[in-house]
């Protein structure tokens, strides 16, 4: 099981990595073309046009653009993926500090999506046909039109500071030693054995997690619905039915297995989405993730690491796009004849 | 026929929402009891006026820098539906045509399209709205530039296999065979019914344009410091949530009314135009 999914992933490889390099260079072309100055930009401002220029040699930037985008690949393929010019720290590094931080966020409210989700969808359909359809039909399209920036300031206004349960301020509580083994501060914690850690991380991750979460649920929810009522029009239902099988179990045992393919796809779309999301949820929570890295980079057109973290969200969401399509092949036996 | 996207609660109450929102943005001034801009230094954050401490000629009180919270609000409302109206319209328009080209000719140009596809959608759209608005830098029409060069393969995705679907119907065929040109043949035969999915499309692209403006005036990316924007209220509320938390349920009230209100119109309209729902339902 494990081989062939690795199998399916290794062959859409192909075709992912020429987006990947495709996209990398757009990027880097259009990071270069902006009215930005990078070379002036890291130096004193008494510094005298001759020296920016000097400067400008140096950094490689009086070179044609696709020449500096290959020395770019090159050092990148290496892990160096330049100085950042406003933090005068190593781009990579600073990924490293944040791309862990954002992926754990980015799971636990898949998760939270997921079970929201299912409950959700399963409750829909447990509810056709009766006056809750209409109902829970109207809540979930208003629930949609609540974005996930929003869910999170309405949380950080109820739990963090109307009835303050859950703190709302970056990851851990002042005063904790953040182990790092792995760089996933929630799964450091676990191995390090501290409990206090592990418990603060978790308090932290509720409201972020929850607000991204409540946001993808609905989605979720409605095409497992929908896939449900298409499933139930099958033969095979009405044959459990005939045999004498119970309504609860033809739902989970014989119908949701079917149903959850479409849903799982959609699953896959929406982690693409939530990963961008993370973005302004992290800003809202002083999370310190990529999303922070980006936007302090964007407002200080810090180029390099635009670069490395717009190019870091790209490689996530084709991964997980990969992923989803060989989850696709894996769970659906049709499409193994192929 | 008769219309039945008109007996549909769900389009009705969408209208209904957007057309108070239309109201407030086009009446703003008139409306509104003060400037938007006008700072009253002297009275910040103060509370709206039934609260204690409140002043009448702040209905719903003041923000950090003593402007009203209702006259922006209102001319929040301008800036909100120029941009989901403008940007949904933008993209709409790229998205519908690259869709059409993509689906009815197929072959390498389909390839070309379906490839850009993929890897404008390799973006989070937040990330690429947030690059893209580096190089642009703020203004409303930045914004709107910003969203259709984001939003466009929302369309285009959706539309381009519907416009296969249909161009592969015999009606299709027997237009060419009557001499149709391709111009005549997509215009007359394929748009007509592709249309109805665009016009969904459309509708939730509006809020969508919503939100991401929303986003970026909220990141300090947006329409620019001199234009009120809910997304600004909300980033200058959010620093005084604990004394004003109305402050900042004010404008994320108004995009969701607002958002609410094209996501029901797009979802009435889904349901009433697609004949394949109906015929379901009716089943």
């Amino acid at each position: 099981m494990l081989r062939t999914a690795l199998l399916l992933i290794l062959r859409r490889l192909p075709v992912a990595m020429p987006i990947l390099l495709l996209v990398s260079f757009l990027l880097f072309a259009a990071l270069r073309v902006l009215p930005i100055d990078a070379a002036a930009m890291s130096l004193p401002p008494t510094a005298t046009l001759a020296e920016i220029a000097q400067k400008r040699h140096d950094m490689g930037l009086d070179q044609p653009i696709p020449a500096q985008y290959v020395i770019w690949l090159g050092d990148a393929l290496h892990g160096h993926f330049g100085q950042s010019i406003a933090l005068r720290r190593d781009a990579g590094a600073l990924l490293a500090n944040g791309l862990p931080t954002t992926i754990e966020l980015a799971i636990s409210a898949m998760i939270v999506a997921s079970v929201l989700g299912v409950g959700g969808g399963l409750l829909l359909f447990a509810s056709r046909g009766t006056w809750g359809e209409a109902a829970g039909d109207l809540l979930s399209t208003l629930l949609m039109s609540v974005p996930d920036f929003m869910w999170a300031l309405l949380l950080l206004l109820v739990f963090g500071v109307m009835v303050p349960i859950l703190p709302f301020m970056g990851r851990l509580d002042a005063g904790l030693t953040r182990p790092s083994v792995t760089g996933f501060l929630m799964v450091d914690a676990a191995l390090t054995l501290q409990p206090a850690v592990l418990w603060s991380v978790i308090r932290h991750m509720v409201l972020p997690a929850v607000a991204l979460g409540l946001a993808f649920a609905p989605p979720i929810a409605r095409v497992l619905r929908s896939s449900l009522l298409d499933v139930y029009h099958d033969d095979y239902i009405r044959q459990a039915r005939l045999r004498g099988v119970g309504e609860t179990r033809i739902l989970l045992c014989h119908a949701l297995k079917n149903a959850s393919l479409p849903t799982l796809t959609l699953m896959g779309v929406q982690f693409g989405f939530l990963f961008g999301g993370t973005l302004l949820i992290e800003v809202i929570y002083g999370y310190p993730g990529i999303g922070n890295l980006m936007v302090d980079a964007v407002r200080n057109a810090d180029l390099p690491v635009i670069q490395a973290v717009g190019m870091s969200y790209c490689v996530v969401v084709i991964g997980i796009s990969m992923a989803t399509d060989a989850a696709h092949q894996l769970l659906d036996p049709r499409s193994h004849a192929r | 026929m008769n219309a039945p996207w008109l007996r549909s609660g769900r389009v009705i109450a969408g209208a209904v929402l957007l057309l108070a929102v239309a109201v407030c943005a086009v009446a703003a001034p008139a409306l509104a009891p003060h400037d938007p801009g006008d700072q009253d230094l002297l009275n910040i954050l103060l509370p709206p006026s039934w609260m204690n401490g409140g002043d009448p000629s702040y209905p719903l009180g003041t923000d950090s820098l003593g402007r009203c919270v209702e006259s922006r609000l209102l001319f929040g409302a301008r800036t909100a539906l120029e941009v989901a109206f403008f940007s949904a319209l933008g993209a709409g328009l790229v998205g519908t045509i690259l869709a059409h080209v993509a689906g009815y000719f197929g072959g390498a140009v389909d390839w070309v399209i379906g490839r850009a596809v993929d890897i404008w959608m390799s973006f989070p759209p937040v990330v690429l709205s947030l690059i893209l608005m580096v190089g642009l830098g703020t203004g409303t029409d930045k914004v709107i530039l910003a969203i259709i060069l984001v939003d466009w393969t929302r369309f285009c995705r959706v539309l381009r296999s519907e416009v296969i679907t249909v161009t592969r119907r015999d009606y299709v065929s027997a237009a060419r065979l009557l001499g149709y040109s391709h111009w005549q043949t997509v215009t007359r035969e394929i748009l007509p019914a592709t249309r109805p999915l665009l016009i969904t499309l459309v509708s939730l692209e509006m809020g969508i344009a919503v939100v991401v403006e929303a986003i970026l005036s909220f990141v300090g990316l947006g329409v620019g410091a001199n234009q009120p924007a809910w997304g600004q209220m909300i980033a200058d509320a959010r620093q005084n949530v604990a004394t004003s938390p109305l402050g900042l349920v004010l404008p994320m009230l108004a995009i969701f009314l607002c958002v609410a209100g094209f996501n029901l119109l797009g979802d009435g309209l889904r349901r009433a135009l697609d004949s394949r729902q109906t015929a379901v339902r009716s089943a």
